[in-house]
């Protein structure tokens, strides 16, 4: 009995690294982690989006999240890919270390947090289209 | 032709549908009761029965569903008043109606003479519009359906049997790759037994008599066996020679089942590959329904109009037999009806007007469908009025897509497509095109949905043809693959029309534009609008020709890999902001490519390239480059470097190396010195003449270990020496000495 309380009041997390700083995402979004073999830049894409990585038949896109919080980056080798489901959709971080676990009581405000679905629609490629100069 | 046979076929698996709704409708009727739903149910099965029916000259079904027909509308119009009596005469008719298809299943005809007294009831029904009481026989069961040989399956089911052969395709393709390695394996080991053998066999030549010792004991029992005068005396050195020989020869054997192996395995590859074509064809063809039925839908349409306005007008189908995709089918009927409608308001004259033209009273209309390879074309055809060019010339300037000087030297065939931009006819002009305009933009926007391309040619007062060109099927497609910054993308075969190559046409890069065929065809670069080239100006390349319904397009790339069928995925919710790809495949090397829209890529107002240069270098760290005539050196380096995740180009001599290096960027040169065709010496001297390649750093990886080999490589231009067998740490350091590994 006790136990199933307890369970009930942690979250778990997945902690993944970026540069000097840690984020975390909700445990139940990560479908995998990878080791980056082979990315294929998209041409066209904003800064952060690093590439895509075809995995099994599909891609995912591989996010540089130094790129979106001016974070600087010392070391560049031994990159992994945190790859989260969002909706359906897979998107991938990249991690300067191999990403892990932590379980934390529900009622502790975890920093660095990330909500998977606010930074996908805040990250989400918007179309080129150079419209707004046009309107000005 | 379509034979009558198979249009039967057709129609019997369509009756089974409408007959069934039929009896669903006639049991809901007696069940619920009259709801205005059931009868409109009812109506349109009758409706679309009668069509089939009259088109496959089935008469006495048609005039049965026919009369049914204006019974059911009778009643929705509210002339006859529905009543409970009705539902025996109708389950009577549609008795009647499944008698007669399952007689044109087994007989392909209608034996049964048609009972006139259900007609007369019918039409005393209709007469004096009200129910009737006097009933013929009262059925209560229904004729049992032909059985048709054929099932029903979800379209999604083909369509995951699709998706899996994609997969099976990509399989293929990766072992047509690994067959090809194979074949080269097999090609090293043959070329090093040949050399093994001749050295053995020169070299027992030369030393066969020499004795080496005397003194040596015998061992093997083959020679001790016998005494001195019978054999001569062999040492062990004699004997070792020979079983090299042997061994040898064992081997050259072997390698040689090896090649016939790996021929049968190509010509079974081969037919493997045909059966999977011929497997994914007819897939696809199952999953694609023909285009007759749609035509004729469109064809009575037509005719409805033709009424209304009062024009003359006849309709010829030719090609109904052609089968199109689902998402074609359902797609096409829009653009094709609006053109239709186009040709009757506005192009077909009156007969007034055609008779005094001199043409025939009646006018004509032809709706041609054909195969053409991987596409349809469809052709619609009128022979009125045609398009005015002078007017949409005038047009056009007003609308300002064309400036008053220019006017004049504009092509015919320029001015014809202006009349597919949006808006560019109104109300106002209503002669100047065959309609009101407004739509033909339309036309143009649906077919592009389905990667199609729309044209128009007219001959005044003789008349107006519509082409219309669609890939017969969405589900795979046709790409040509090219190459550009160590990127690999794609772009749909079915708008372009050819490729020529850049050396033809010097002026492109001044005037971004060719003239190819007495047309002025704007061109654009890819490697511009896809990443920013600094300054990096192309010698070779090739312009591949779009026809955008009329419009001629040009695209600059860098080099074409070739021709490939695949299905392409789209790039998700994340990247779907991307929309200068329509989606992406994967090789069967596990190369990501890109799918490029044609379309966007002209828009003119359309920027892609992203703020910073690609780093296309993160696809790898660096590039090495190894010469080495020996395969497994080759091969293991090779896979040693990779391992580091660096990208590997090998060479079998020197000027194979000379070659590669001119088409690939490289980082570092690991060299043999001993080889055939070119050796390491002169390689090495010859880089380092080339001013694009003397600061590659270039390391000498050979048996020779002496100082003297070692300084003249050094004075040749070499930066490091290592002497073979080589371990990783060696390689590690020199990686890292040269900064190939950060």
């Amino acid at each position: 009995m006790s136990e199933e309380i307890k369970q009930e009041s942690e979250r778990s997390y997945c902690v993944f690294g970026v540069g000097e700083r840690e984020f975390l995402v909700p445990k139940e979004t990560v479908i995998q982690i990878l080791d980056i073999t082979k990315i294929f830049p998209i041409p066209g894409s904003p800064d952060y989006v690093v590439g895509a990585l075809p995995v099994r038949g599909k891609i995912v896109p591989a996010i540089d999240l130094a790129k979106v919080y001016n974070i600087e980056r010392i070391n560049y080798s031994n990159n992994k890919l945190l790859v989260i489901d969002i909706d359906g959709e897979q998107v991938g971080f990249l991690s300067d270390i191999t990403p892990f676990f932590v379980s934390f009581d529900a009622d502790i405000v975890v920093e660095d947090y990330i909500d998977p679905k606010k930074l996908f629609e805040e990250l989400k490629v918007t179309s080129q289209k150079n419209t707004s100069n046009k309107r000005e | 032709m379509i034979t009558q046979n198979e249009l039967i076929k057709y129609f019997l698996s369509e009756a089974e549908d409408h007959i069934n709704t039929l009896i669903e409708g006639i049991e809901d009727l007696e069940t619920k009761g009259y709801t205005r739903e059931t009868l409109e149910s009812l109506f349109r099965a009758t409706h679309t029965l009668k069509g089939s029916a009259s088109i496959v000259k089935l008469d006495k079904i048609s005039l049965l569903s026919h009369k049914l027909e204006d019974l059911f509308e009778a009643i929705l119009n509210g002339e006859i008043k529905y009543d409970n009596s009705l539902n025996r005469v109708i389950k009577n008719v549609i008795n009647l109606i499944s008698l007669y298809i399952n007689e044109v299943s087994t007989n392909e005809a209608e034996k049964t003479e048609l009972n006139q007294d259900i007609i007369n009831l019918l039409d005393n029904i209709l007469e004096k519009k009200e129910a009737v009481i006097e009933q013929p026989e009262v059925v209560t069961t229904f004729e049992a359906l032909p059985i048709v040989n054929t099932v029903r399956v979800d379209i999604r089911a083909i369509d995951n049997i699709l998706t899996l052969l994609g997969e099976i395709l990509v399989q293929k393709n990766a072992i047509t790759d690994k067959e090809k390695e194979l074949e080269e394996i097999i090609e090293g080991i043959s070329h090093s037994s040949k050399r093994l053998i001749n050295e053995i066999n020169a070299f027992s030549d030369r030393y066969w008599l020499v004795t080496q010792d005397k003194q040596q004991k015998i061992t093997d029992s083959f020679f001790t066996d016998f005494s001195d005068l019978e054999f001569d005396r062999y040492d062990e050195y004699h004997i070792f020679l020979r079983k090299i020989q042997e061994i040898t020869n064992d081997i050259a054997e072997a390698i040689n089942s090896l090649f016939s192996y790996s021929e049968h395995l190509s010509s079974n590859l081969k037919s493997f590959s045909r059966e999977i074509g011929y497997l994914k064809d007819n897939l696809i063809e199952m999953r694609m329904i023909p285009i007759s039925r749609l035509l004729h839908r469109l064809s009575e349409s037509a005719k409805d109009i033709a009424k209304d306005t009062g024009k003359k007008v006849q309709i010829e189908i030719k090609g109904s037999e052609i089968k199109v995709d689902r998402p074609i089918y359902d797609a096409i009927y829009e653009p094709l009806f609006h053109i239709l409608r186009n040709a009757l308001n506005h192009g077909i004259e009156s007969p007034e007007e055609r008779i005094r033209k001199g043409k025939s009273e009646t006018g004509s209309i032809t709706i041609e469908v054909k195969k053409e390879g991987k596409n349809i074309v469809i052709n619609i055809k009128d022979d009125g009025r045609g398009i005015n060019l002078p007017k949409v010339k005038e047009r056009a300037i007003q609308k300002g897509l064309l400036t008053a000087d220019k006017a004049p030297f504009v092509s015919n065939e320029e001015l014809f497509s202006f009349i597919f931009m949006p808006g560019f006819s109104t109300e106002d002009n209503v002669d100047l095109l065959k309609g009101r305009g407004v739509g033909l933009d339309i036309v143009k926007t649906e077919i592009s949905k389905l990667k199609g391309t729309v044209e128009v040619f007219s001959e005044i007062d003789k008349g107006t043809i519509f082409t219309i060109k669609i890939p017969q099927s969405l589900s795979i497609s046709n790409l040509i693959i090219f190459k550009a910054y160590e990127l690999e993308f794609a772009i749909p075969l079915s708008y372009i029309e050819e490729v020529l190559t850049i050396e033809d046409f010097p002026e492109i890069k001044r005037e971004r534009k060719i003239t190819h065929k007495d047309r002025n065809i704007p061109v654009k670069f890819f490697h511009e609008l896809f990443f920013s080239s600094n300054g990096k100006s192309l010698e070779k390349g090739y312009i591949i020709v779009f026809n955008f319904s009329g419009m001629r397009k040009g695209l600059v790339v860098e080099e074409i890999l070739g021709y490939e069928e695949a299905t392409i995925h789209p790039l998700g919710k994340f990247l779907a902001g991307l929309t200068q790809y329509l989606g992406y495949f994967i090789s069967g090397k596990g190369t990501l490519r890109y799918v490029v829209d044609p379309l966007r890529i002209f828009e003119e107002e359309f920027l892609f390239i992203s703020p910073e240069v690609i780093q296309v270098s993160t696809v790898s760290a660096g590039k090495v480059l190894i010469v080495d005539d020996s395969i497994s050196v080759r091969k293991s380096l090779q896979s040693l470097l990779e391992s580091k995740n660096l990208k590997v180009y090998a060479a079998k001599d020197g000027l194979e190396a000379l070659n590669l290096l001119e088409e690939k960027n490289v980082d570092l040169i690991i060299t043999d010195l001993e080889m055939p065709v070119m050796h390491g010496y002169e390689f090495i001297t010859r880089v380092r003449k080339d001013p694009k390649f003397n600061d590659i750093p270039i390391v000498v990886l050979t048996s020779r270990g002496t100082k003297r080999h070692e300084q003249k490589a050094i004075d040749a231009g070499a930066d490091g020496y290592i002497i073979k067998p080589f371990d990783e740490v060696t390689i590690s350091e020199i990686l890292s000495k040269f900064e190939i590994i950060k």
